[in-house]
This record gives structure tokens, C-alpha cells and sequence, in this order.
């Protein structure tokens, strides 16, 4: 077991991760990343296809300034969210986040006049180098500052638990380099966790193959409060065939430079979602286009795992391709494109909800605690306010650094982690592999916690869930000993993880007695303003848990509606 | 079943492979009926040992090498090691070698019958599993960020798109390695100084950038050994992001190079000037210009040349010139005040 000391232990290389890591290494503090992935090419934030312009940029006239905070809010939040935090997440972006992401060489497509080619509409975006892979080239930028400033990562390495200290606060993580087998124990007087927004906890699922829900996991047994944790999203369009593309979408977003985008399908060959007519405002397409589509596996005509399809037959070729990668994926599976179709199907995508944190602070119930990007429970996301997380989490812990203390860490904790850990490598040979758990927990999460819930499912999924708990975590068998990229063992940690936040995440839906926006009980259809626009809070009490209720302040936007049904909400 | 190839009428010399890698996608996407199933030979290796495991996969419609991979590892041999992150090429981690050629395991269609091997000219970990480190190293050692010469003029800073098409085409680069398992001069090892297509990639989208400064791009270059790059185009025929890495990347970097690093262009400025005076590559004025008299310490070598009638004396004396001359001239010099 090797000791590595730092000021602040990130854990998490994504756009927040990254960001809160650059912002404190500025200000002199010695950050580290732990990155079960590899720094800027693991987890969501690579999946940015495009980059909402915020404020007055770009021209932006001021109603469409107010769209874009109008969005934020009232699309992806379901006006689960402060307000107040979303009106300086915005200015911020507005005002530094572009000029400093240019500065650096960011390349924001031009067209041959020099112009910043711009979707159009009432929420405008733009692109790194080209729409649909604007994550790529923005994480790699942030991969190379992060190796530029020097700052020390441990890739390829998973956090397995946060250790607390001798004065009772978080003060490290226990991590294992599953490339190499070797334990190391990061003391620091922090430790920030910024694992994502998604998670593979779904059959189809948009999360990368390392995310399992580690941050949830982990914070909630070290006893951090969670929030709105049901309140999960959906693309509804992502290519059905082959497996490994689940997360491949066919953008319904505006297009660059187009005034077209991708239009839907049903099985019986009707339109059903086409943003120009549906969603002329471009406001919110997935929320839109989901309850359009529950719509249509109602009257038959979809299901969620396929059968409905989407594409471009409508456009030319070169107006999708010129400034998008959308084309690409159609030609590799040899069909022709625009003209042909792709089928689809839904994945889960990002979590609202998450660890509970002060968004001034991005501090967590617990001291020594922090929680930035798409882990914190307190906005959906785009990597826009990601980023901005990583900001205020870096200025809260510069400010508050002194009184941090820097105590040892409890070396029973380490020991017991460590035993924990050897022991699911040790397993006997001749049960369950741990990916088959997996996969069995995701099936059960598709069928039972899928778009539609209801008490009967999630109650059924609980008995599931205490069955995989009880008979399959136990008789989980690991074939190689090897502690080498031994990725089985890999496996059987993230299962147990899983297991863990699938279970908060099924009673937080049992929890939310209403539906809203993506979050659709068939038993409570409607949206309940008067009773549930609040944070469905989590708390852990003893080895139970029992939820808390906390209203949200609505100082620009608001619903104007007490109760109305959630499929004749626009959001 | 019949292949059909499409070649475009596009399809010139500097787009070679490319033939072969659309060969065509449909026919790829159409090798294999559902219900049936595919034999896939994986090589094995922990420690030094290494084997090859035989599977029989059944096929899924638009079946992935991945997807192939995935169903092995769930059930038939749960300890295969192999990396992949995204699954959808953004992160450029789960390159390997199928039938001899370097894909992106998530991007590439299965064939019936194939035998996937880890990428070349990187250490082997596990199984499937290469060492990153060397391609990283190499790629931080050469510094690819921007210095900018003057302060950022605010945002929108001017710029166009056709100053930045090169450095736009390399910004397509996820890392994946590809090229770089593909590249032969990487393969030589130790023997050249080469950094190889993909650090070149990465170095080139801001070594192609004009907000860049010329002193920074030249302190990266030096790095490089771009000249022991042979043009072969290997690199460009398995690049899963379809970047034209030769004509695109490299040879812009090239040109760079003999600008800011005139020293280390030698040969390729005196093949150029001899080409632009001449109208064709004369084998003996190059040598001359490139080793001076130390040629004459390879007399041997010099003689074996003569023999097979490589190297004229004469033409190389009397500076003969072809009726290529003048459209040589032309075309370089065009290039030149490009």
C-alpha cells in the first residue's frame, strides 16, 4: 500500500474534475486526480456534441439570453435547481468560459469567412471543431493542460472508498491501479468527487463502461445525503444496433448551419417527432421527443428498446455533414446516407439528482466533502456547467483551506478497505462472473425502472434487487487471480456499487409521488407543483434511510400550474 | 457473395487504401447472416507466454468487433482483458489488430473468421491490453499546446476556417494508436529518432494552427524525426477517423519543418531543388547534395549504384534536364509562395 499526500484529491477527469483541479493548481494549492478512466477520455463529458452559448454572445439578442437560462431551468431541470446558481453558472460562461476555453486554442468552427458558424433558433450553440464531437477535442485540450501544469494523476485507477481522518472528516481515498494491482491511499484535506452524470445502471445506458456509480456509492457509506435521485434522463434516440453504439445518438438538436434536424419515425412509418414542427422553439428536444415517443409505444407504434427510427431523409447530405459528424455513423453500418434510416431505441442518460451539496460551495453534508459536475445532485448537465462546478469548488476550498485540517487518516479504515478489496479477487473460481451480475442488474433496471414506473414495478424491482443482494453478490466468482488488468475483478467492485445506488435510486422513485418532465409514473401522471416541486432529499439514518422534503426558491421562472398532466407538459 | 468495391472517381493516389477500407461498407456490414456464427481467435498473454483462444460467437446484426469481445468476456472467458471506454469512437482506447489490420474494436464491422492481436510497437500488459505510456510520453514531450506570439484579441478572436483546415483535420485525432501500430519506420524501433503518425497528428492540431507561434511549432518539430517518414500511407489507410494523416498532417509539418528547421530538411530541400532544376529525381546529385564528399567513403556502395545504372555521372554532371523542367518548376514553385 503506497501514500500519496495532496491538498485536495479529485476523483473524477472529466470537464469538472479537470477544471476544479487547473483552477486550484493556479492558486498554488497541489491538486491530484484519481481517474478510473484516463484523464479527458473517460466518462460523459467527451459526449459534448455541441456548446450552448449563454448571455449575450455571439449576438445573442436578449430573448434569447433569457431562452437559454429559460432552458436550463425549466427543460432540463424541471425547475429542480437554484435558480440563483444558474444565473452566475451563465454569467460565467457568458464572460470567462469562452474567451479563457479560446485563449487556449479551442477551436470554435468558422466557416471560410471567419464567421463562428452558430445553430439557429432561440438557444443557439456551436461547436469545437465540429458538431457531435465537440467533447473530444475540448477534453483533450483539458488532458494536455492538466499534463502541462503538471498536476499528478493516477489513471486507470478506481477510488473503492473515502477514508476519513482523526478528527472525523473526510481526509483520502483508498484507490486501486487495476493496471498494475497496486493499492494507494491519497491523504488530502479534501477530497472532491466529480464521477459523472451517468451511470450504467440501465441495460442501455449512454454512461461509459467505467462508470457504476462509484461517487454515489461512496458517498453514501461514508454518509453524505443524497438528492432527487429518480429524477433520471433519457435519449430518445440512440442507434438500437450494435450494442456497444448505445450511446450513439442521432442528434434531434438543432443543426449548425441547417435550419433542419433529425426527424422520428414509428413503426408504422408516421413522423412523429421533427423539432422544426414539434419543438419549433428548440428548447428542449429530449424531454419533447421522449414524451412523444411515450406516446407512440402506447398506441403500439415504438418500443423503448427499438422499432421506431430516426434520420435525415429530409436534408442533403452535405447540410448535415458539412459542419456535424452525424453522416458517419449511417455510412459505417453501410446504409446510404441521408436516404436511409437507423433504427433507435432509448438509453438512459444523465442523473438530475446526485450528493447533496450547497451550490455557493459545492460542499457536501459532510466536512471534508465535495461534490462538482454531474455527481452533485443540484443541475442536470452540459459541460458548460460542469466546468463551472469545478470553478466554484476550487474557489470554495481555496477560500476555506485553513480550516481544513490536515490530520493522519485512520490506517483501520485503509486495512479494512484493502481486505474488502483483496477479497473479491480471491473469490473461488466456479460461480457467477460478475459481469453476468451486471448485466442482471441492468436488465432488471430496464424492465422495472425504465421510462415508465409505477409502485408495482419498483416494489417488484426491490425483491429483485434483495435477491441479486442476497444470492448473486455471494456466489460471485472471479476466474483470474491475476491482480494485472484483472478487468473481472474491476467488475465485481462496480457491481456491489451498483447494487447499492440502484436500491436509493428505486426508493427515491417510490419517494416522488407525481411525475415530471422525464421522471413518469404511470400510478401519479401528473405534475404536482403544489406538493413535489422540492428536493426529494435522501438522508442516511442508522443502516436505513429516510427522505426529507426541501422547497425551491423561484425568483425568475416558474411553472404557473399547480397540477396538470405530465404528457400535455411541454417540459 | 460478391464484394462490391467502390472507388470513386476521388480516389487518386493520395488516397490510397482508402479503396481497400471501403471495401465497400456495405459488403462489410453484410458478411455475416443473423442466427449464424463467427470465429473469433483472440491472442492471450500474461507475462511472457503468449497463446491464441478460439470462440464462436453468434452473430448480432451490425455486430461490432467489440460487441464480439464483450459477448466472449460474459460468456465463455470472463478474465479476457481488453480496454474500451466509450464504445462509440470518442475515446480511441479499444484499438486492436483484426486479420492483420489495426481498427477501432468499436467501429469495425466483425468478419466471419478473425484473429484480433494487441497493437504493435507498444509493450503488451494483458491479453488485448498495450502500455499507453510510450505514445504519451512521447506526445506530452513534444509540448502540443499553443504559445501565442501576440496577447488574444477577445473572443471571437479572427480566425477562419481556411486557415485552420489543416489543424481542423488533425483535431479529428482521438488517439487511438492505430498508426502508430501500422507505422514500419515505428516499427524499426530505436533505430530512428521518429515520433510517429499519431503524436504527429496530435502535435499538428496546434502545430497547424496559425495562432501558434513559428518558434514554439520549431522547438516541437525538432522533436519529432518527422523526415524519417517515408510516406507510405499506412498510417492513413487504418485511421478509424479517416484523417488524411500523410497529405493532411504530415506534409504540411514537413513543409514547417524545412522553413523553421532548414538544417534538418536537407535531403528533402536538395530532392525538391533538384527536382524544380531538372524535372526529375537525379539519385546521384542527391547524394552529393545531401553527403558531399563523405559519399566517397561509401566507394563500394557508389560503385553497386553504378552497376545497376541508380546513378548517372553524366546527367549528373551536366545537370541534364528533362522536358519535365518547367511544369517541375511551376508546380514548386507554386507550392513554395503558398
Amino acid at each position: 500500500m503506497r501514500t500519496v499526500t495532496a491538498d485536495v484529491a479529485i476523483v473524477g477527469g472529466g470537464a469538472a474534475g479537470c477544471y476544479a483541479a487547473l483552477s486550484l493548481q493556479k492558486c498554488g494549492f497541489k491538486p491530484l486526480i484519481i481517474c478510473k478512466g484516463l484523464v479527458g477520455k473517460s466518462g460523459a463529458s467527451l459526449f459534448a456534441g455541441n456548446l450552448v452559448i449563454s448571455g449575450r454572445l455571439l449576438g445573442n439578442s436578449e430573448t434569447q439570453a433569457r431562452n437559454t437560462a429559460e432552458f436550463l431551468i425549466k427543460y432540463h431541470n424541471q425547475f429542480l435547481i437554484d435558480q440563483e446558481w444558474a444565473r452566475r453558472c451563465g454569467a460565467w460562461i457568458e464572460q470567462v468560459y469562452y474567451p479563457e476555453l479560446e485563449e487556449l486554442g479551442l477551436y470554435f468552427r468558422r466557416d471560410d469567412a471567419g464567421n463562428i458558424v452558430t445553430s439557429p433558433g432561440a438557444i443557439r450553440s456551436i461547436a469545437a471543431n465540429i458538431q457531435g464531437n465537440s467533447g473530444v477535442p475540448f477534453m483533450d485540450l483539458r488532458r494536455k493542460q492538466v499534463i502541462r501544469a503538471g498536476i499528478p494523476r493516477l489513471e486507470e485507477t478506481v477510488a473503492t472508498a473515502l477514508v476519513r481522518n482523526s478528527a472525523g472528516n473526510i481526509g483520502g481515498v483508498f484507490c486501486l491501479n487495476y493496471m498494475t494491482g497496486e493499492y494507494v491511499v491519497v491523504r488530502a484535506r479534501a477530497v472532491v468527487l466529480a464521477t459523472g452524470y451517468s451511470d450504467r445502471l440501465h441495460q442501455r445506458s449512454t454512461g461509459t463502461r467505467e462508470m457504476s456509480a462509484d461517487g454515489l456509492a461512496m458517498a453514501w457509506r461514508a454518509g453524505a445525503t443524497l438528492v432527487n435521485m429518480e429524477m433520471q434522463w433519457w435519449h430518445t434516440n440512440d442507434i438500437a444496433d450494435p450494442p456497444c453504439w448505445q450511446r450513439m445518438q442521432v442528434y434531434p438538436n438543432p443543426m449548425l448551419g441547417s435550419e433542419k434536424s433529425a426527424r422520428m419515425i414509428n413503426s408504422a412509418g408516421e413522423e412523429f417527432f421533427n423539432q422544426q414542427n414539434d419543438d419549433p422553439l428548440a428548447f428542449g428536444p429530449y424531454t419533447v421527443q421522449l414524451k412523444a415517443l411515450v406516446k407512440q409505444v402506447r398506441a403500439g407504434k415504438a418500443r423503448y428498446d427499438g422499432s421506431y427510427y430516426a434520420g435525415f431523409d429530409h436534408c442533403d447530405a452535405k447540410e448535415v455533414e458539412t459542419y456535424t459528424t452525424y453522416g458517419k455513423a449511417f455510412r459505417q453500418l453501410g446504409l446510404r446516407f441521408p436516404e436511409q434510416l437507423v433504427e433507435t431505441a432509448v438509453t438512459s442518460h444523465y442523473r438530475q439528482g446526485g450528493i447533496d451539496v450547497d451550490p455557493a460551495t459545492m460542499r457536501s453534508s459532510i466536512p471534508g466533502l465535495y461534490a462538482a459536475g454531474g455527481v452533485s445532485g443540484h443541475s442536470n448537465g452540459l459541460i458548460g456547467l460542469a466546468t463551472y462546478d469545478g470553478k466554484v469548488v476550487a474557489d470554495a476550498i481555496a477560500a476555506e483551506f485553513g480550516s481544513l485540517v490536515d490530520r493522519p487518516i485512520s490506517d483501520t479504515e485503509c486495512e479494512t478497505e484493502m481486505r474488502r478489496v483483496e477479497a473479491l479477487r480471491n473469490r473461488p473460481d466456479g460461480g457467477i462472473s460478475p459481469l453476468k451480475v451486471k448485466q442482471k442488474l441492468r436488465k432488471l433496471m430496464w424492465d422495472k425502472v425504465g421510462v415508465e414506473k409505477n409502485a408495482t414495478g419498483l416494489n417488484s424491482a426491490l425483491d429483485d434487487l434483495e435477491e441479486i443482494r442476497l444470492d448473486a453478490l455471494p456466489s460471485m466468482a472471479i476466474a483470474s487471480k491475476s491482480a494485472v488488468a484483472n478487468y473481472e475483478w474491476l467488475d465485481a467492485l462496480d457491481v456491489v456499487n451498483m447494487v447499492e445506488v440502484c436500491e436509493l435510486i428505486i426508493y427515491s422513485s417510490l419517494e416522488r409521488k407525481e411525475s415530471r418532465g422525464p421522471f413518469i409514473r404511470t400510478d401519479f401522471p401528473a405534475i404536482d407543483n403544489k406538493n413535489w416541486l422540492v428536493a426529494n432529499v435522501l438522508k442516511k439514518s442508522g443502516n436505513g434511510m429516510r427522505f426529507e422534503q426541501r422547497p425551491y426558491q423561484l425568483p425568475y421562472f416558474s411553472p404557473g400550474f399547480d397540477l396538470r398532466d405530465n404528457l400535455q407538459v411541454a417540459w | 457473395m460478391t464484394l462490391q468495391i467502390q472507388i470513386s472517381p476521388r480516389d487518386g493516389a493520395s488516397r490510397i487504401g482508402q479503396a481497400e477500407r471501403n471495401d465497400s461498407l456495405v459488403a462489410r456490414n453484410s458478411r455475416v447472416e443473423p442466427g449464424t456464427n463467427i470465429v473469433v481467435r483472440i491472442r492471450r498473454q500474461e507475462h511472457d507466454t503468449g497463446h491464441y483462444d478460439t470462440f464462436s460467437v453468434p452473430y448480432r446484426k451490425w455486430m461490432r468487433v467489440l460487441d464480439a469481445l464483450e459477448w466472449i468476456a460474459e460468456n465463455k472467458a470472463p478474465d479476457l482483458a481488453y480496454r474500451w471506454i466509450c464504445g462509440s469512437k470518442m475515446c480511441g482506447t479499444c484499438a486492436v489488430r483484426m486479420n492483420g489490420r489495426e481498427v477501432l474494436a468499436c467501429w469495425e464491422a466483425v468478419e466471419p473468421e478473425m484473429t484480433i492481436e494487441p497493437l504493435r510497437n507498444l509493450p503488451v500488459i494483458r491479453d488485448l491490453v498495450v502500455d499507453r505510456r510510450p505514445f504519451e510520453d512521447r506526445v506530452a514531450g513534444l509540448e502540443p499546446w499553443i504559445e501565442r506570439p501576440s496577447a488574444y484579441a477577445g473572443f471571437p478572436e479572427p480566425l477562419s476556417h481556411k486557415q485552420m483546415k489543416d489543424a481542423s483535420k488533425a483535431l479529428d485525432c482521438i488517439g487511438c494508436m492505430c498508426c502508430y501500430s501500422a507505422c514500419p519506420v515505428i516499427g524499426l524501433g530505436s533505430l530512428t529518432d521518429f515520433a510517429g503518425p499519431a503524436p504527429l497528428v496530435q502535435l499538428g492540431q496546434t502545430a497547424l494552427d496559425p495562432r501558434n507561434s513559428p518558434a514554439k511549432i520549431a522547438r516541437s518539430l525538432a522533436l519529432t524525426g518527422i523526415f524519417n517518414c517515408v510516406s507510405c500511407y499506412k498510417c492513413e489507410e487504418v485511421c478509424p477517423a479517416a484523417i488524411p494523416i500523410v497529405s493532411r498532417v504530415i506534409e504540411p509539418l514537413k513543409a514547417k519543418a524545412a522553413l523553421l528547421l532548414p538544417e534538418r530538411a536537407r535531403h528533402a530541400r536538395a530532392m525538391r531543388r533538384i527536382v524544380a532544376e531538372r524535372g526529375r529525381v537525379d539519385p546521384g546529385a542527391l547524394i552529393l547534395s545531401v553527403q558531399g564528399l563523405r559519399a566517397l567513403l561509401r566507394l563500394p556502395r557508389i560503385i553497386r549504384l553504378l552497376l545497376r545504372g541508380k546513378i548517372s555521372p553524366l546527367r549528373t554532371i551536366f545537370r541534364i534536364k528533362t522536358a519535365a523542367t518547367e511544369p517541375a518548376r511551376r508546380l514548386l514553385g507554386r507550392e513554395a509562395s503558398q
